[in-house]
Protein backbone atom coordinates (compact mmCIF):
# COMPACT_ATOMS: atom_id res chain seq x y z
CA UNK A 1 0.00 0.00 0.00
CA UNK A 2 1.34 3.37 -0.42
CA UNK A 3 2.75 5.35 2.27
CA UNK A 4 3.44 8.52 1.35
CA UNK A 5 2.93 10.80 -1.76
CA UNK A 6 4.89 13.31 -3.22
CA UNK A 7 4.61 17.04 -2.31
CA UNK A 8 3.34 17.95 -5.66
CA UNK A 9 0.19 15.23 -5.17
CA UNK A 10 -0.35 16.74 -1.91
CA UNK A 11 -0.86 20.22 -3.27
CA UNK A 12 -3.33 19.31 -6.05
CA UNK A 13 -5.39 17.21 -3.92
CA UNK A 14 -5.04 19.99 -1.15
CA UNK A 15 -6.43 22.14 -3.82
CA UNK A 16 -9.46 20.16 -5.12
CA UNK A 17 -10.80 19.66 -1.32
CA UNK A 18 -10.26 23.50 -1.05
CA UNK A 19 -12.52 23.38 -3.94
CA UNK A 20 -15.10 21.40 -3.58
CA UNK A 21 -15.17 22.46 0.55
CA UNK A 22 -15.68 25.76 -1.09
CA UNK A 23 -18.58 24.62 -3.31
CA UNK A 24 -22.12 25.20 -2.76
CA UNK A 25 -22.03 21.10 -3.01
CA UNK A 26 -19.55 20.79 -0.22
CA UNK A 27 -19.91 23.08 2.80
CA UNK A 28 -20.21 26.53 0.93
CA UNK A 29 -17.58 27.66 3.44
CA UNK A 30 -13.44 27.35 3.80
CA UNK A 31 -11.74 24.99 5.46
CA UNK A 32 -10.26 25.89 9.07
CA UNK A 33 -9.20 24.60 12.10
CA UNK A 34 -8.00 27.07 14.85
CA UNK A 35 -12.12 27.98 16.04
CA UNK A 36 -12.08 24.33 17.31
CA UNK A 37 -9.86 24.75 20.17
CA UNK A 38 -11.64 27.79 22.39
CA UNK A 39 -14.65 25.95 21.29
CA UNK A 40 -13.56 22.61 23.25
CA UNK A 41 -11.88 24.64 25.35
CA UNK A 42 -15.39 26.45 26.23
CA UNK A 43 -17.00 22.75 26.70
CA UNK A 44 -14.24 20.91 28.65
CA UNK A 45 -14.28 23.76 31.31
CA UNK A 46 -17.70 24.04 31.07
CA UNK A 47 -17.89 28.08 30.38
CA UNK A 48 -21.10 29.25 30.14
CA UNK A 49 -21.98 30.51 26.43
CA UNK A 50 -24.86 33.27 27.50
CA UNK A 51 -21.78 34.56 29.54
CA UNK A 52 -18.71 34.77 27.40
CA UNK A 53 -19.24 36.65 23.95
CA UNK A 54 -16.32 35.04 22.40
CA UNK A 55 -18.19 31.21 22.74
CA UNK A 56 -21.57 32.75 21.23
CA UNK A 57 -19.18 33.91 18.03
CA UNK A 58 -18.09 31.27 17.35
CA UNK A 59 -20.49 28.66 18.08
CA UNK A 60 -21.35 27.99 14.96
CA UNK A 61 -17.74 27.81 13.22
CA UNK A 62 -16.41 25.82 16.52
CA UNK A 63 -19.10 23.34 16.00
CA UNK A 64 -17.98 23.08 12.21
CA UNK A 65 -14.83 22.18 12.99
CA UNK A 66 -15.25 20.21 15.69
CA UNK A 67 -17.15 17.85 13.51
CA UNK A 68 -13.87 18.36 10.69
CA UNK A 69 -11.26 17.42 13.87
CA UNK A 70 -13.26 14.32 14.48
CA UNK A 71 -12.63 13.22 10.95
CA UNK A 72 -9.27 14.37 10.88
CA UNK A 73 -8.48 12.72 13.97
CA UNK A 74 -10.10 9.16 13.19
CA UNK A 75 -9.19 8.97 9.37
CA UNK A 76 -5.28 9.94 11.05
CA UNK A 77 -5.35 7.17 13.80
CA UNK A 78 -6.84 4.44 10.95
CA UNK A 79 -4.43 4.97 8.83
CA UNK A 80 -1.40 5.10 11.27
CA UNK A 81 -2.35 1.45 12.16
CA UNK A 82 -3.25 0.05 8.83
CA UNK A 83 -1.85 1.96 6.18
CA UNK A 84 1.37 4.30 7.16
CA UNK A 85 2.00 2.21 10.32
CA UNK A 86 2.66 5.43 11.63
CA UNK A 87 1.24 4.50 15.17
CA UNK A 88 4.19 5.01 17.89
CA UNK A 89 4.42 6.65 21.43
CA UNK A 90 6.77 8.65 20.88
CA UNK A 91 8.03 12.37 22.97
CA UNK A 92 11.06 13.64 21.39
CA UNK A 93 11.44 13.94 17.71
CA UNK A 94 14.52 13.21 16.01
CA UNK A 95 14.89 16.43 14.69
CA UNK A 96 14.53 17.74 17.83
CA UNK A 97 17.56 15.40 19.02
CA UNK A 98 19.45 16.51 16.12
CA UNK A 99 19.29 20.46 16.34
CA UNK A 100 18.09 20.87 20.20
CA UNK A 101 18.78 18.31 22.98
CA UNK A 102 17.26 15.23 24.21
CA UNK A 103 15.63 15.86 27.06
CA UNK A 104 12.60 14.54 27.38
CA UNK A 105 11.42 17.44 29.90
CA UNK A 106 12.27 20.13 27.26
CA UNK A 107 10.46 19.19 25.09
CA UNK A 108 7.54 18.67 26.78
CA UNK A 109 7.67 22.25 28.04
CA UNK A 110 8.30 24.26 25.05
CA UNK A 111 5.21 22.09 23.59
CA UNK A 112 3.37 23.36 26.21
CA UNK A 113 4.23 26.61 25.84
CA UNK A 114 4.53 27.03 21.65
CA UNK A 115 1.01 24.95 21.73
CA UNK A 116 -0.47 27.75 24.07
CA UNK A 117 0.87 30.85 22.01
CA UNK A 118 0.14 29.02 19.15
CA UNK A 119 -3.50 28.82 20.03
CA UNK A 120 -3.32 32.85 21.11
CA UNK A 121 -2.13 33.66 17.98
CA UNK A 122 -4.14 31.91 15.52
CA UNK A 123 -7.04 33.58 17.63
CA UNK A 124 -5.92 37.15 17.59
CA UNK A 125 -5.04 37.20 13.96
CA UNK A 126 -8.70 35.22 13.03
CA UNK A 127 -7.35 32.31 11.46
CA UNK A 128 -3.86 29.76 11.34
CA UNK A 129 -2.20 27.55 8.35
CA UNK A 130 -6.15 26.35 7.17
CA UNK A 131 -8.09 29.36 7.35
CA UNK A 132 -5.83 32.43 6.43
CA UNK A 133 -2.91 30.64 4.60
CA UNK A 134 -4.98 27.96 2.46
CA UNK A 135 -8.30 29.03 2.55
CA UNK A 136 -7.51 32.79 2.98
CA UNK A 137 -5.12 33.43 0.11
CA UNK A 138 -7.29 30.92 -2.17
CA UNK A 139 -9.34 34.31 -2.14
CA UNK A 140 -6.46 36.80 -2.82
CA UNK A 141 -7.19 38.08 1.17
CA UNK A 142 -5.15 40.83 2.24
CA UNK A 143 -5.65 39.80 5.69
CA UNK A 144 -4.58 36.62 4.63
CA UNK A 145 -1.55 37.80 2.98
CA UNK A 146 -0.75 40.28 5.81
CA UNK A 147 -1.00 37.22 7.87
CA UNK A 148 1.28 34.24 5.59
CA UNK A 149 4.05 37.15 5.30
CA UNK A 150 4.47 37.82 9.47
CA UNK A 151 4.02 34.37 10.38
CA UNK A 152 7.20 33.06 7.75
CA UNK A 153 9.05 36.40 8.71
CA UNK A 154 9.07 35.22 12.99
CA UNK A 155 8.75 31.29 12.08
CA UNK A 156 12.14 31.42 10.35
CA UNK A 157 14.08 34.17 12.37
CA UNK A 158 12.82 31.84 15.33
CA UNK A 159 14.16 28.63 13.40
CA UNK A 160 17.08 30.63 13.20
CA UNK A 161 17.51 31.69 16.66
CA UNK A 162 15.90 28.69 19.22
CA UNK A 163 18.08 25.73 16.62
CA UNK A 164 21.66 24.81 16.44
CA UNK A 165 23.23 21.77 14.79
CA UNK A 166 24.62 19.71 18.12
CA UNK A 167 27.78 18.62 17.31
CA UNK B 1 -29.22 26.71 18.43
CA UNK B 2 -27.75 28.00 21.69
CA UNK B 3 -27.50 25.31 24.53
CA UNK B 4 -29.64 26.47 27.90
CA UNK B 5 -27.47 27.26 31.10
CA UNK B 6 -27.46 23.97 32.90
CA UNK B 7 -26.63 21.55 30.15
CA UNK B 8 -23.93 19.15 30.88
CA UNK B 9 -20.65 18.35 28.81
CA UNK B 10 -22.87 15.67 26.47
CA UNK B 11 -25.62 17.64 25.64
CA UNK B 12 -22.80 20.15 24.12
CA UNK B 13 -21.29 17.52 22.13
CA UNK B 14 -24.37 16.20 21.22
CA UNK B 15 -25.33 20.23 20.28
CA UNK B 16 -21.96 20.37 17.97
CA UNK B 17 -23.59 17.70 15.66
CA UNK B 18 -27.18 19.58 15.89
CA UNK B 19 -26.13 22.77 14.82
CA UNK B 20 -23.65 21.35 11.96
CA UNK B 21 -26.60 19.44 11.12
CA UNK B 22 -28.74 22.27 10.68
CA UNK B 23 -26.27 25.08 9.39
CA UNK B 24 -26.35 24.31 5.83
CA UNK B 25 -22.88 23.71 5.27
CA UNK B 26 -22.70 20.31 4.89
CA UNK B 27 -24.18 17.36 6.61
CA UNK B 28 -22.18 15.41 9.81
CA UNK B 29 -21.05 12.65 7.38
CA UNK B 30 -19.87 15.35 5.03
CA UNK B 31 -17.79 17.35 7.02
CA UNK B 32 -16.07 14.06 8.75
CA UNK B 33 -15.52 13.13 5.34
CA UNK B 34 -14.08 16.38 4.83
CA UNK B 35 -11.67 16.10 7.47
CA UNK B 36 -10.50 12.11 7.06
CA UNK B 37 -9.48 13.99 3.56
CA UNK B 38 -7.96 16.47 4.96
CA UNK B 39 -6.22 15.01 7.34
CA UNK B 40 -4.87 12.26 5.15
CA UNK B 41 -3.59 14.57 2.90
CA UNK B 42 -1.42 16.09 5.63
CA UNK B 43 -0.61 12.43 6.80
CA UNK B 44 0.19 11.32 3.69
CA UNK B 45 2.52 13.89 2.06
CA UNK B 46 4.12 13.84 5.97
CA UNK B 47 3.54 17.75 6.41
CA UNK B 48 2.77 17.30 9.41
CA UNK B 49 6.59 16.01 10.98
CA UNK B 50 8.02 18.27 12.98
CA UNK B 51 11.13 17.66 10.71
CA UNK B 52 9.19 19.12 7.44
CA UNK B 53 7.93 22.09 9.79
CA UNK B 54 10.47 22.53 12.27
CA UNK B 55 12.92 21.67 9.43
CA UNK B 56 11.51 24.73 7.19
CA UNK B 57 11.95 26.95 9.71
CA UNK B 58 15.40 26.12 9.76
CA UNK B 59 15.41 26.15 6.18
CA UNK B 60 16.16 22.37 5.67
CA UNK B 61 13.03 21.49 4.90
CA UNK B 62 10.83 23.04 2.16
CA UNK B 63 7.88 20.08 1.07
CA UNK B 64 5.77 23.08 3.20
CA UNK B 65 5.84 25.65 1.19
CA UNK B 66 6.00 23.56 -2.09
CA UNK B 67 2.92 22.06 -1.25
CA UNK B 68 1.42 24.87 -0.11
CA UNK B 69 2.08 27.37 -2.30
CA UNK B 70 1.28 25.08 -5.16
CA UNK B 71 -2.39 24.14 -3.58
CA UNK B 72 -3.15 28.07 -3.01
CA UNK B 73 -2.09 28.78 -6.86
CA UNK B 74 -4.35 26.29 -7.92
CA UNK B 75 -7.39 26.60 -6.08
CA UNK B 76 -7.50 30.49 -6.38
CA UNK B 77 -7.75 29.99 -9.65
CA UNK B 78 -10.26 27.51 -9.63
CA UNK B 79 -12.17 29.16 -6.74
CA UNK B 80 -12.37 32.69 -8.49
CA UNK B 81 -13.94 30.71 -11.89
CA UNK B 82 -16.54 28.67 -9.66
CA UNK B 83 -17.13 31.70 -8.01
CA UNK B 84 -17.50 33.93 -11.40
CA UNK B 85 -20.35 30.52 -12.18
CA UNK B 86 -22.18 30.80 -8.88
CA UNK B 87 -20.91 27.72 -7.63
CA UNK B 88 -19.24 29.49 -4.24
CA UNK B 89 -18.67 32.78 -2.44
CA UNK B 90 -16.26 34.88 -0.47
CA UNK B 91 -15.64 34.29 2.94
CA UNK B 92 -13.18 36.93 3.28
CA UNK B 93 -11.03 37.65 6.84
CA UNK B 94 -11.30 41.14 7.86
CA UNK B 95 -7.91 42.93 7.67
CA UNK B 96 -7.39 43.80 11.89
CA UNK B 97 -4.10 45.12 11.54
CA UNK B 98 -2.87 44.51 15.21
CA UNK B 99 -4.11 41.31 15.35
CA UNK B 100 -2.77 40.22 12.26
CA UNK B 101 0.60 41.09 13.17
CA UNK B 102 0.95 40.32 16.74
CA UNK B 103 -0.85 37.14 16.07
CA UNK B 104 0.87 35.81 13.60
CA UNK B 105 4.05 36.66 15.09
CA UNK B 106 3.19 34.77 18.06
CA UNK B 107 1.87 32.23 15.70
CA UNK B 108 5.29 31.79 13.84
CA UNK B 109 7.64 31.60 16.74
CA UNK B 110 4.90 28.81 18.20
CA UNK B 111 5.06 27.22 14.89
CA UNK B 112 8.80 27.06 14.55
CA UNK B 113 9.32 25.84 18.61
CA UNK B 114 6.31 22.91 18.29
CA UNK B 115 6.95 21.85 15.09
CA UNK B 116 2.84 21.75 14.04
CA UNK B 117 -0.05 24.24 13.62
CA UNK B 118 -3.78 23.60 14.23
CA UNK B 119 -4.54 21.73 11.61
CA UNK B 120 -1.52 19.52 11.59
CA UNK B 121 -1.39 18.66 15.10
CA UNK B 122 -4.24 16.70 15.36
CA UNK B 123 -3.04 14.20 12.77
CA UNK B 124 0.26 13.86 15.13
CA UNK B 125 -1.87 13.47 18.53
CA UNK B 126 -3.36 10.12 16.17
CA UNK B 127 -0.06 8.61 15.20
CA UNK B 128 0.67 8.33 19.29
CA UNK B 129 3.15 11.87 19.57
CA UNK B 130 3.24 12.05 23.72
CA UNK B 131 4.33 16.03 23.06
CA UNK B 132 1.98 17.19 20.68
CA UNK B 133 -0.85 15.53 23.00
CA UNK B 134 0.90 17.74 25.49
CA UNK B 135 1.12 20.99 23.18
CA UNK B 136 -2.64 20.39 22.74
CA UNK B 137 -3.61 20.90 26.28
CA UNK B 138 -1.27 24.13 26.19
CA UNK B 139 -3.42 24.87 23.12
CA UNK B 140 -6.55 24.24 24.85
CA UNK B 141 -5.81 26.52 28.25
CA UNK B 142 -4.93 29.08 25.54
CA UNK B 143 -8.08 28.85 23.76
CA UNK B 144 -9.36 29.24 27.35
CA UNK B 145 -7.65 32.30 28.71
CA UNK B 146 -8.33 33.75 24.52
CA UNK B 147 -12.19 33.15 25.44
CA UNK B 148 -12.52 34.41 29.24
CA UNK B 149 -10.39 37.92 28.46
CA UNK B 150 -11.60 38.46 24.95
CA UNK B 151 -12.68 41.93 25.91
CA UNK B 152 -8.88 42.87 26.73
CA UNK B 153 -7.52 40.99 23.50
CA UNK B 154 -10.03 43.06 21.64
CA UNK B 155 -8.76 45.87 22.56
CA UNK B 156 -4.89 44.75 20.80
CA UNK B 157 -6.71 43.30 17.39
CA UNK B 158 -7.39 46.68 15.79
CA UNK B 159 -7.81 48.84 13.58
CA UNK B 160 -10.06 46.95 11.47
CA UNK B 161 -9.76 48.14 7.68
CA UNK B 162 -12.19 46.05 6.60
CA UNK B 163 -12.38 43.29 4.14
CA UNK B 164 -10.73 43.42 0.93
CA UNK B 165 -8.80 40.93 -1.72
CA UNK B 166 -6.64 41.81 -4.07
CA UNK B 167 -8.99 40.47 -7.51
CA UNK B 168 -11.24 43.26 -5.01
CA UNK B 169 -8.89 45.83 -5.73
CA UNK B 170 -8.10 45.56 -9.31
CA UNK B 171 -11.64 46.00 -10.39
CA UNK B 172 -12.31 45.50 -13.72
CA UNK B 173 -9.33 43.21 -14.55
CA UNK B 174 -10.16 40.37 -12.18
CA UNK B 175 -9.73 37.47 -14.17
CA UNK B 176 -6.23 38.68 -15.40
CA UNK B 177 -5.26 39.57 -11.57
CA UNK B 178 -6.25 35.83 -10.62
CA UNK B 179 -4.63 34.08 -13.21
CA UNK B 180 -0.91 36.08 -12.50
CA UNK B 181 -1.17 35.56 -8.64
CA UNK B 182 -2.19 31.78 -9.13
CA UNK B 183 0.36 31.21 -11.80
CA UNK B 184 3.27 33.23 -9.63
CA UNK B 185 2.36 31.50 -6.57
CA UNK B 186 2.52 27.92 -8.62
CA UNK B 187 5.95 29.43 -9.71
CA UNK B 188 7.24 30.09 -6.98
CA UNK B 189 6.62 26.64 -5.88
CA UNK B 190 8.38 24.72 -8.70
CA UNK B 191 11.24 27.00 -8.31
CA UNK B 192 11.61 26.26 -4.37
CA UNK B 193 14.61 23.35 -4.65
CA UNK B 194 13.41 20.68 -2.96
CA UNK B 195 15.24 19.72 0.39
CA UNK B 196 13.95 18.15 2.85
CA UNK B 197 14.38 16.97 7.02
CA UNK B 198 14.24 13.03 7.20
CA UNK B 199 13.12 11.28 10.32
CA UNK B 200 14.85 7.59 9.82
CA UNK B 201 12.38 5.95 12.04
CA UNK B 202 9.32 7.24 10.02
CA UNK B 203 7.95 4.64 7.61
CA UNK B 204 7.14 6.79 5.11
CA UNK B 205 10.69 8.05 4.38
CA UNK B 206 11.62 3.89 4.24
CA UNK B 207 10.87 3.47 0.58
Amino acid sequence: MIKRIPWWLGGILMALLLLFTFSVFGANRPIGASTYVPYFAGIIFDLDPQKYTYLKEIHNPGSWEGVLLLGVLVGAFLNAIFVTKTFGWTIVPAAWKKYKNDSAVSRLVWSFVAGFLLIIGARLAGGCTSGHFLSGMTQTAFSSMIFGAVVMGALIVTGKLFYKERK
Amino acid sequence: MMYDKDTGMIDRILSMFTTVQNEGHGSVLLVFLIGIIFGSIIQYTRVHKFEKIAGFSMLKDTVVPKMLFLAIGLASIGLYFMIEAGWASYHLKPITLGGLIIGGTLFGIAMAIFGKCPGTGPVSVAEGRIDIMVGSIGGIFGGLVFTVYYDQFKTIMGPNLGKLSLTQYFEGHESLTVLIFGLVLIAISIAIPLIEETDDKDPGYQE
